[in-house]
């Protein structure tokens, strides 16, 4: 056992003792970026806590890596995870440079709420009061009367988004800013969907727009950032975000020949690792349009430092009843999420890390994006053993015994 | 964990013995990359001893030995400090001129603007569609079999460019098709001849190419650039080496698509396949890396399994087997086989 900390448990119920260990590797001059307690290497977060806790134990992604994002299907959880990352950006004073899209993307970044330390020791403050109330070998048998009384049980759990909690909750968020954030400046923020991001430096965004042009239209994007990320003074951090490469709406039709977008890719690697301490980016991708099968996307892969998959469930109404919550306390997970390549831990042969190769549900919610293990359900016919143990009153012998 | 040997026993004596004029071909996939393993070559070949206490220049046995790594996907900061975990101090071997670091990822295409001749993105646009590979006829490639071994110090534009330490030279690919492929190939071999000025009778020369791959998968066809055309550039360097280690990536949808069973196979996964597999037949060993089939495990990284290539020679000294390989987080690598630990 090493006195390292292992990750944190990327379960809601951080407890607080986690919390307080991450944050205390504040001392750096640079706000936004810190050690990482894997190696040291600076990190800077991705606006987003459970992702950042996703990345093979440095608690934020390394400088100088890229982090590429697809996504299954049309729908757009993968965008909300790049905003939170624009948006943490600007929070934390970086230069952001945005490719291919116009400026109303820049205006539609999450609103702040405070520090995700904050908003997670709330959580599991009240979480914990529940807990108090009942032994914890008791804990299971409470659960099931929830499955039975289920629209209880639901309402109950503070996570629950039930429209009601959000009403209740909206009017005090924004002044609800954590004192404890001022002291320290914290490493990850979080962000509201349904809000605005209001930042002084909101401004500071840079759009680069896709131009059409004879040549790879990536030619005069990567001139642009070359000269911004070179002439800019040498402790500023930038981000660069690359919403939905290679979509067809924005991106002219050559550029997703291979030579165009691996040159573009390689070169931007290369870009990188020229000033690696001082930039990171983040790439979405529509994987609908170009499948992982095929030999260019795969190539896109083993270009980028990070690959993460988002493959979400076809939406349904029922889906408390039907897919992968384990209880109907949690929150039913809107789909799952695959880890293909860490960085840092892939380049150097990879493997070793407890999250990888773990099946991730991701949830959605306004305030947090959520990453945690994907658990299966308990099988849908199985509804007797339930009723029998609700209607029955006495629980069985074997439930109490450990 | 106990602290590891820098070279795993199981693996050393695939890694340090390259008999002359072999390639060895590391295969390597997206959840399974092979930089450990060229660092174990780099080690092999370049610590005075196995233990990589820095010794002095006097070898117990036998040959000196002197690598030029060519890395088209990593930098020479991530070799200096990768390499520096196994005691290997490159910055310290360049200068004694017995590692040669080419840059094949900061400049490749787009050059700094420094310098910048517009030469940066070859006319992609204008390059017509055509369902057949560009490809020059194989006359044009003649010119390159008898190429004498030392162009050293090509004419003007490269040799004044050395401003970082440790980077003998960086790639530029300009143009298209094997013209610029040619330039490129007498770069490397400069960079090759200049480390032979430096070796004594028996010192053997290794030429590390990390990824060559990607060459193929940023030009293609459209720039005149296939499977036939990759496979002599890499034969041209062979010959300025002792042995040649070779890394590539083989993901399955860059072999199998090729085959093209349903699918249409773009030409990105057919020149790759072509080439890997033309690759495997000239090979002396194939190193394969892949990830687990029953999925990842906390105590296993991947598997390594090693056979024979085409191109072994007869009398078959090469052992093939599989073992499965765990890389902690200090970057020491376990290799054992299934069932041990």
């Amino acid at each position: 056992m090493s006195f390292r900390k292992r990750n944190i448990g990327l379960s809601p119920g951080v407890d607080r003792n986690a919390v307080s260990n991450t944050a205390q590797p504040a001392p750096e001059s640079t706000p936004g970026i810190r050690p990482s307690p894997d190696d040291g290497r600076p990190t800077t977060s991705t606006g987003t806590r459970s992702l950042d806790n996703l990345l093979a134990g440095h608690a934020g992604l390394p400088m100088g890596k890229l982090l590429f994002i697809e996504e299954n299907g049309t729908t757009d959880f993968a965008g909300a995870l790049l905003r939170y990352y624009a948006a943490e950006g600007v929070i934390q004073d970086q230069k952001i440079h945005v490719v291919g899209v116009p400026e109303q993307w820049g205006r539609t970044l999450p609103g702040l709420i405070g520090s995700a330390e904050s908003l997670d020791e709330k959580r599991s403050d009240r979480r914990k009061d529940d807990r108090m109330k009942i032994a914890w070998r008791y804990e299971r048998l409470g659960e099931f009367g929830a499955v039975a009384g289920s629209r209880d049980g639901e309402s109950r759990e503070p996570q629950a988004l039930s429209f009601n909690m959000l009403m209740k909750i909206a009017p005090s968020t924004p002044g609800e800013q954590d004192p404890n954030a001022k002291e320290a400046p914290a490493f990850c923020h979080a962000f509201d969907l349904t809000k605005r991001l209001t930042h002084p430096s909101i401004t500071n965004m840079s759009f680069i727009p896709l131009l059409p042009s004879k040549e790879s239209p990536f030619a005069a994007i990567l001139k642009r950032l070359q000269t911004a990320i070179a002439s800019s003074n040498a402790s500023t951090v930038h981000r660069i975000v690359i919403p939905s490469l290679l979509n067809p709406t924005m991106y002219p039709p050559e550029s997703s020949q291979p030579e165009v977008v691996l040159q573009f890719l390689h070169a931007l690697k290369a870009l990188m690792s020229a000033h690696a301490n001082r930039v990171t980016a983040m790439i979405t991708f529509p994987l609908s349009l170009f499948p992982r099968s095929s030999g260019l996307v795969r190539w896109i892969e083993l270009l980028s430092d990070g690959v993460i998959e988002l493959c979400p469930f076809p939406h349904s109404a029922d889906a408390t009843a039907t897919s992968g919550a384990a209880t109907s306390q949690e929150e039913p997970p809107q789909g799952m999420l695959k880890t293909h390549r860490l960085p840092v831990l892939h380049e150097r042969g990879g493997g070793s890390d407890q999250n990888v190769g773990q099946d991730w549900a991701f949830i959605l919610s306004r305030r947090r994006f959520e990453i945690k293990p994907f658990s299966l359900p308990p099988a849908e016919g199985d509804t007797e053993a339930q009723d029998t143990a609700a209607a029955g009153g006495m629980p069985k012998k074997s439930d109490l015994e450990f | 964990m106990p602290s590891q040997p820098p070279l795993p026993p199981l693996l050393a004596p695939y890694v340090s013995s390259l008999p002359d004029a072999s390639l060895t071909l590391v295969s390597s996939i997206l959840g399974a990359t092979s930089n450990w393993l060229v660092l174990r070559f780099l080690h092999a070949a370049l610590s005075s001893q196995p233990t990589s206490t820095f010794g002095a220049d006097d070898l117990p046995n036998g040959t000196k030995k002197k690598v030029v790594l060519v890395s088209f996907l990593r930098s020479y900061e991530f070799w200096k400090t990768e390499a520096k975990r196994l005691g290997l101090d490159l910055a310290r071997l360049t200068e004694r001129h017995e590692f040669a670091f080419v840059d094949g990822l900061s400049e490749l295409f787009y050059a700094p603007q420094a310098t910048a001749a517009p030469t940066s993105s070859p006319g992609l646009g204008s390059s017509p569609r055509t369902t057949l590979p560009l490809r020059s006829p194989p006359g044009a490639v003649l010119g390159r079999a008898p190429q004498p071994a030392a162009p050293t110090g090509p004419p003007g534009n490269t040799a004044p460019k050395q401003a970082e330490p440790g980077i003998a030279k960086k790639l530029h690919f300009s143009g298209r098709g094997l013209a610029s492929l040619d330039a490129m190939e007498k770069d490397v071999a400069s960079v090759m001849e200049q480390q032979k000025t430096h070796m004594e009778e028996g010192d053997e020369l290794i030429l590390i190419l990390d990824q060559p791959d990607l060459l193929l998968a940023t030009t293609g066809p459209s720039m005149g650039i296939g499977a036939t055309e990759m496979a002599e550039w890499i034969t041209g360097l062979q010959q300025h080496a002792h042995a040649t280690v070779l890394t590539l990536a083989t993901d399955a949808p860059l072999i199998h698509n090729s085959s093209g069973l349903g699918q249409l196979a773009t030409p990105i996964e057919t020149e790759h396949a072509a080439l890997a597999i033309g690759l495997a037949h000239r090979a002396r060993s194939v190193m394969q890396l892949r990830t687990l089939e029953t999925g990842a495990a906390k105590d296993v990284s991947g598997v390594l399994r090693i056979s024979r290539g085409g191109g072994l020679s007869t009398e078959n000294n090469l052992e093939e087997r599989e073992a499965l390989y765990f890389i902690q987080r200090d970057g020491g690598v376990t290799v054992f086989g299934r069932g041990e630990s």
